[in-house]
């Protein structure tokens, strides 16, 4: 299968005052379109970080990041927020939803943010409609305009599914999503991103603490001393 | 369009960013009555001295004046008569007048102006201004009287000897007698006095101290190369009240012919010397060209000799003074709005702050920098709108509702907050000029806008990772 997403020699520090933090140093990851890849790794082993710098999130000291066979980490911004918007899907642990919006406002925040003024409102019903729609399939179809302070952790957590799903993206990053879960809901929102892989063949990035939810996955890497320590394929 | 979404939604969920507008809203309400206010009273003050003004003044610098006013007025006619409506020649002198009241003896010092009343009130709002106010204790509706000095009958029965037919019925025998008393008592001529030279004001009324009836002795200048003191008697047959004070505490209207008469200036005949020309234009004419037209016309008549002026340049100093003391405040009110720009800086930077994450979320979903910059200046614009906008309606109804306010304010704390003898205004005057109020407005969006131009670009500059780090 084709590599879809690439990382090699990815080096990253942070700079705290006068001394540098190194936290990649040198990371060499393929990753193939529909595949669903664990990343483990002690607390502070730079997972978050390396999601970030394939997300187009923050970018790599040395080394580069491509997609489809080409380089993304040194392109201009705008191309830059284009790519976050179209290509790639965030999920992160403590769901992030905007407290100001309902849930089917947070999930029409992509195409809000793609399309100009007048022509997001001249799509507006399809795109609420396709908000809606994607709630339905995360099992929100009845908190449709709740606030995010009206929802539990999980569905909250199912509702920045739908809008990480909303834009059409072909690559999932997910940031401990189940990490502010109990086990039941944890299960049930892994259970949905597996389906959600299968369905559209999405390509899932996942960084979890939780042995048990990295073995569902198609392969698990470990990160360690700022390296990929470990291939492991998991059992399907 | 998410900008324009959050903006909405945040100026609805941010109670406390609304709180700093609060002082925006109260700047521009100040503003806008402090403003409406003092054009309101300008505005009075400016009719008033145009009221007691004629549009252009012809005078000479000569105290005496000029015989020739009939030669004066023609030639003014001929350099600008399609611009001229009317003229009236005056005679206008310093002077003293001494009366006696009850036994009081009252002096004051005072502007003595000759003037054919029916001409003078064709070239300005001179007859508006008169009034007969019998007793004028009460100030509610005072009677308007025609520009005339005739010592009507009326005024006669105020003369001390009227006072004994008061209550007698109608062809009294006394009546004859009476009459024959007062005829002896009143002079031949009658005067107008300004409202405050016949009144003082007094614990909140005004009390008559020179009633209509009155004998006032007038003392001027007489003509000469070396001035002696002219004298003649008065009898008080109405007051003028223009609402200006300088004016109304100074003014003495006497007949024309009997001034020039008595400052040895007329032969008594209708002919004699005046030393000013009120011109009224027509509407619409400028004034300030035509008072030029005319000096230069005059200059050739007689060199050195007249000086015309516009109503304006006349109350040059005073019209200027208003409008410094208009524009100072205006300044210092607008540090107001300034200062509330300073708050909503100090608010908005608080509020990027506790929006760090969702600025990384909008980010990770595609947003770019520029257009964080602008949900941000949009949501300072909308502040900036709902003060401005709740400042306007609020310091436009307060005018509205001014004398409303006021009335209740003087029964609450039981004082009169607007004194209406002093200012001679029956109510706060006020004048919404819109260009003002547009200028105020516009301001303070402007400031608001500026205010949230550092914690929007602060904003925008926020990297995803920092923001979304921030927990
Ligand atoms: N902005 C930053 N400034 C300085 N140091 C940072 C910054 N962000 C991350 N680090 C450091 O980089 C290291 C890696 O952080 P990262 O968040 O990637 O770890 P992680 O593997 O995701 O840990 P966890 O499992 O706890 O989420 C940590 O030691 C952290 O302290
Ligand atoms: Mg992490």
């Amino acid at each position: 299968m084709a590599i879809q997403l690439a990382a090699s020699g990815v080096e990253k520090a942070y700079r705290k005052g006068r001394n540098e933090v190194p936290v990649l140093h040198g990371v060499d990851l393929q990753v193939e379109r529909g595949e669903f890849v664990a990343v483990v790794g002690q607390s502070g082993s730079g997972k978050s970080t390396l999601l970030h710098l394939l997300g187009l999130l923050d970018t790599p000291d040395t080394g580069i990041v491509q997609l489809e066979g080409e380089r993304i980490d040194n392109l201009p911004e705008r191309r830059r927020d284009n790519l976050r918007n179209r290509t790639f899907g965030f999920i992160f642990q403590f769901y992030h939803l905007l407290p100001e919006l309902s849930a089917v406002e947070n999930v029409m925040l992509p195409h809000m943010i793609r399309l100009k003024a007048f022509t997001y409102l001249k799509q507006r019903k399809a795109i609420r409609a396709r908000a809606t729609e994607l709630l339905e399939r995360v099992g929100l179809g009845h908190r449709l305009t709740h606030k995010p302070n009206e929802l539990s952790g999980g569905e909250m957590q199912r509702a920045a599914i739908a809008r990480a799903l909303a834009g059409g993206p072909e690559i999932l990053l997910a940031d401990e999503p189940t990490g502010n879960l109990d086990s039941a809901s944890g299960q049930s929102v892994l259970e949905l991103l597996r389906d959600l892989n299968r369905e559209r063949s999405l390509t899932m990035m996942m960084v979890t603490h939780d042995q048990s939810i990295a073995q569902q996955a198609d392969r698990i890497v470990r990160l360690a001393e700022g390296r990929i320590e470990e291939w492991a394929t998991a059992n399907v | 369009m998410y900008k324009s979404l959050l903006c909405w939604r945040y100026l609805r969920h941010r109670y406390i960013a609304l709180a700093s507008v609060v002082s925006v809203m109260l700047g521009v309400a100040t503003m806008i009555v402090v403003n409406s206010v003092m054009a309101g009273f300008a505005d009075k003050m400016r009719s008033r001295l145009h009221g007691v003004l004629a549009d252009v003044i012809v005078e000479s610098y000569d105290l005496d004046g000029f015989w020739n006013h009939q030669e004066v007025m023609a030639r003014i006619n001929e350099v600008a008569g399609k611009d001229i409506l009317a003229m009236a020649p005056t005679m206008e002198t310093f002077g003293l007048a001494k009366w006696t009241v009850n036994g009081h003896p009252f002096t004051r010092q005072v502007q003595i102006i000759g003037i054919q009343p029916a001409e003078r009130a064709k070239t300005g709002d001179f007859a508006e201004f008169l009034y007969e106010n019998k007793e004028a204790t009460e100030r509610e509706k005072p009677v308007n009287m025609p520009p005339s000095f005739e010592i009507t009958q009326k005024v006669k029965r105020n003369r001390p000897a009227g006072r004994f037919l008061e209550g007698e019925p109608e062809n009294s025998p006394f009546e004859h007698l009476v009459n024959q008393q007062i005829e002896q008592e009143v002079s031949d001529n009658g005067t107008i006095i300004g409202f405050a030279v016949g009144h003082i004001h007094f614990d909140g009324k005004d009390v008559p101290i020179a009633p209509p009836g009155t004998k006032i002795g007038l003392v001027f200048p007489a003509a000469g190369a070396k001035p002696k003191p002219g004298y003649d008697d008065f009898t008080v047959v109405g007051f003028f009240k223009s609402g200006m004070s300088e004016y109304d505490s100074s003014h003495v209207y006497v007949p024309l012919e009997r001034l020039q008469a008595m400052r040895l200036l007329g032969d008594g005949q209708g002919k004699g010397a005046v030393n000013q020309i009120q011109v009224k234009a027509k509407p619409g004419a400028n004034l300030d060209k035509l008072a030029a037209k005319l000096q230069t016309a005059l200059e050739g008549l007689r060199p050195m000799f007249f000086k015309v002026s516009t109503w304006e340049q006349k109350q040059g100093p005073l019209l200027s003074a208003v409008a410094v003391e208009q524009s100072i405040l205006n300044i210092l009110l607008f540090f107001i709005i300034a200062v509330a720009g300073f708050g909503i800086l100090a608010i908005f930077s608080m509020i990027v702050v506790e929006k760090t994450r969702d600025i990384g979320v909008l980010k990770a979903l595609g947003a770019s920098s520029a257009g964080i910059r602008q949900i941000f200046l949009g949501y300072g614009l909308a502040l900036g709108i709902v003060g401005s906008g709740v400042g306007m309606l609020g310091g436009l109804l307060f005018v509205w509702k001014i004398n409303a306010i006021e009335g209740w304010l003087s029964r609450v704390t039981g004082r009169k907050v607007f004194d209406d003898g002093i200012y001679y205004f029956s109510s706060i005057p006020t004048l919404v000029e819109p260009m003002t109020v547009a200028w105020i407005v516009g301001g303070a969006l402007f400031i608001a806008v500026v205010a949230s131009i550092w914690p929007a670009h602060r904003a925008s500059k926020l990297r995803p990772v920092q923001a979304l780090r921030f927990e």
